[in-house]
């Protein structure tokens, strides 16, 4: 899942950073990573949120809840900021559950970013519950925030050319 | 506003199609809505749901508490790769709700049920 993040009203910012291009994508990716960072922790407090009910197979016609050892698994796997991927001047990156492996329920091995996806979009037998998605748009403005107070913090690191 | 967001609702709710175009005497059906929030689902070949996802006031964090916005979710399982029509039905039913707000968020295939799941994801403004 990925969301972008526009900061405006930085014109002169930008300039500057358009004349120091030799570190310019590594001051980006250190403010990046502050609201990355944000974003992660609300993602973290999202999991706890999720709603449980005690494992059962879907009735007919029926949906049914996470089962707490699904919610065990997505909450303690690793997940967070994804690896940084630069495209020209800008840095992006993502928050998530990507490489968060696989985890045992019972006697099956499930990967864990399916489990994470199904809880979140729905399946046709398990209630949606989407949890990455709202703590997206909760967080939205402090992540924006924390960018911007990034980028104000590591300004003085840019190598004007 | 909440009453765009029950607009949307009934708009979907009475989505319906030509059953077979080809026939002499075509059926009109419509797409069956799973209600009470994904508790229940009806038993068909293509239905749909829709669910909002949280109070306008929750969307921004900084604790203005301004109501900016409603999001939520419409997702369509199909037995039919190609949704039998009705995602053409949905996105021009969303574009005409949403003002063009809303966005495909996934296509899945769940190879336990053979359902083909489409997700949506809206906004309505406040």
């Amino acid at each position: 899942m990925a969301f972008t993040i526009k900061v405006e009203g930085l014109t002169e910012l930008i300039s500057k950073m358009d004349k120091a291009p030799k570190n310019a994508e590594k001051v980006a990716a250190k403010a990046l990573y502050e609201g990355a960072g944000v974003m992660a922790d609300a993602v973290s407090q999202a999991v706890q949120g999720i709603a449980t009910e005690p494992f059962k197979y879907a009735s007919r016609g029926k949906t049914r809840k996470p089962s707490p050892e699904e919610k065990a698994l997505v909450a303690s796997a690793k997940h967070g900021v994804a690896k940084f991927r630069k495209n020209g001047m800008s840095v992006n990156t993502s928050v998530g559950f990507q490489n968060a492996g696989y985890g045992q329920i019972g006697n099956k091995t499930k990967p864990i970013p399916l489990i994470a996806n199904a809880i979140n979009s729905g399946t046709s037998f398990m209630q949606k519950q989407p949890f990455i998605r709202k703590a997206f748009s909760q967080k939205k403005g402090a992540a924006e925030a924390a960018i911007e107070a990034g980028i104000l913090k590591y300004e003085d690191e840019l190598e004007i050319g | 506003m909440l009453e765009n967001y029950n607009a949307l609702v009934a708009a979907l709710k009475t989505l319906q199609q030509e059953e077979d175009p080809a026939a002499e005497d075509p059926v009109m059906v419509t797409l069956p809505m799973a209600e009470d929030e994904w508790y229940t689902r009806p038993e068909a070949v293509s239905y749909g749901t829709v669910r909002l996802d949280f109070e306008a006031d929750a969307l921004r964090g900084d604790d203005r508490k301004h109501a900016i916005a409603w999001e939520g979710s419409v997702d369509l399982f199909s037995l039919v790769r190609s949704g039998a029509g009705w995602v053409e039905l949905i996105t021009e039913t969303l574009t005409e709700h949403c003002d063009g707000a809303w966005t495909l968020n996934s296509h899945t295939y769940e190879r336990e049920t053979g359902l083909f799941h489409w997700e949506w994801a809206f906004q309505i403004e406040g």
